[in-house]
């Protein structure tokens, strides 16, 4: 079968498309390594794109995911009082509560207040509202001292 | 140190949404650079509603170019250059939308973005992630550029940091010059970004610099980065991060003094600092990276 231009196009795309998926969903995966190397093995893939991910260096796929889910800590922090005071007074829960949500809920905002709005929705949704309400009064609390 | 007389090539500084930094590098940004970048994105805030509005450090950067008498640039991280999907489209229309209204207020002289995708199928990752180099890619990036071409006349993609690649580091140089092969689009070169590479992956700098299209490029950018805590990967290794959190190194230095007489079309050098990242007694080191970078330009004359 002769593929015309314009179909070979659209396989590109899908091809690079699935790859990009693929790639998000490493970063935030419990072993980002191994999804990397799925990456490379899938055959659905084309050569192309299967040996551009079986050239990443384990190390460094470890890092960036690290980076990417430290960036999107800060960003929480940054974006939510709640959130911020809750880790300052109980850190080992938070970080738990925060591992959680990364691994459950896409990381889909750019900016801290959306991020800490996303968290609150998600918190809600597990009937974890209650945590944040008792920290907003605690920062609320910090705040007028 | 008198800005306006000692350097063809113009010399600036990165602005931070930061209080502490802007205080503490008041008397440089004031006296001893030539011009702003800014990264937009930190002069915004998101409505609830998604709408773009600005932050009180648009007006005060824009304040403090007018009063020190700067020209800006622009230079983001979260354009996503390489992301294919179409999940990320209407967010990136919004932002150039509100570039375009900045350019009334900042009339920033060129636009940059990093080389990788910050957002995959509509997810944040909010650093650059790199993307397979393929012609595909290299149209997709280029498509992009276009697009802000729109707002903004000159526009440039950056090297950036990536920790693991999805190929070759020379390839990347290859990469880079097929991308900003038609007119109007530059090359802005990080050299604390490619120092940190050969770090990380060995690469013979020569060999890369030897690949990259010296016309095209249209800035570089100077920084410091710090090795990561051992604890972060199994086994103790650790790998150099692009943090620009700390001084200059003199490596780098010296690749600025390399580069610098193949760089015809050169129209600034940026002295980078991340937020956070500036105590009082760093003001005297930043000033004199300032001063060593415009040293290092004047020697072209």
């Amino acid at each position: 079968m002769v593929r015309t231009a314009a179909t070979q196009l659209v396989t590109k795309r899908a091809a690079h498309l699935r790859f990009e998926r693929l790639l998000a969903q490493a970063m935030i995966a419990r072993d980002p390594v191994a999804a990397m190397r799925a990456i490379a093995d899938d055959a659905s893939l084309p050569e192309e794109l299967r040996q551009a991910a079986a050239a990443a260096d384990p190390r460094g796929v470890e890092m960036t995911a690290l980076l990417v889910a430290r960036l999107r800590f800060e960003r929480l922090i940054q974006g939510s009082i709640e959130a911020a005071s809750w880790f300052e007074r109980e850190p080992d829960q938070f970080a738990a509560a925060f591992r959680e949500y990364h691994q459950t809920v896409a990381p889909v905002v750019f900016f801290p207040a959306d991020e800490g709005r996303l968290f609150a929705d998600w918190l809600r949704g597990r009937g974890g509202a209650r945590n944040l309400m008792h920290y907003r009064m605690s920062a609320q609390h910090d705040q007028t001292r | 140190m008198n800005r306006r007389s000692s350097s063809a090539i113009p010399v600036g500084l990165s602005l931070q949404p930061d209080d502490d930094f802007l205080g503490l590098l008041d008397p440089i940004i004031c006296e001893h650079i030539d011009y702003a970048e800014i990264a937009p994105e930190t002069t915004w805030w998101p409505t609830a509603d998604g709408a773009l509005v600005t932050n009180r450090f648009h007006e005060q950067f824009a304040a403090l170019i007018d009063t020190a008498g700067l020209f800006a640039v622009a230079h983001g991280v979260g354009m996503s250059m390489a992301t294919a999907s179409t999940d990320d489209q209407a967010r990136q229309q919004r932002w150039l939308e509100r570039i375009r209204d900045d350019q009334q207020r900042f009339a920033y002289r060129w636009y940059s973005d990093h080389l990788g995708a910050s957002s995959l199928a509509g997810m944040c990752m909010m650093l650059p992630m790199p993307m397979p180099m393929t012609e595909f890619s290299a149209h997709i990036v280029q498509d992009r550029l276009r697009a802000m071409q729109s707002v903004i006349g000159d526009v440039g993609i950056e090297n950036s940091a990536f920790y693991f690649m999805l190929g070759t580091p020379l390839a990347e140089a290859d990469f880079l010059t097929a991308i900003v092969h038609p007119p109007g689009l530059h090359l802005v070169l990080d050299l604390h970004n490619l120092y940190t590479l050969s770090v990380n992956t060995e690469v013979d700098i020569a060999a890369y610099l030897a690949r990259l299209p010296w016309s095209k490029v249209i800035e570089i950018h100077l920084s410091g980065g710090a090795d990561s805590d051992p604890a972060w990967l199994p086994g103790g290794q650790t790998m150099r991060l692009d943090s620009h959190d700390h001084a200059v190194p003199e490596p780098v230095w010296s690749l600025l003094d390399a580069v610098l007489p193949r760089c015809r079309n050169l129209r600034g050098i940026t002295v980078e600092r991340m937020e956070g990242t500036v105590t009082p007694s760093d003001v005297p080191l930043i000033a004199e990276e300032i001063h060593r970078a415009r040293s290092a330009s004047a020697k072209l004359r």
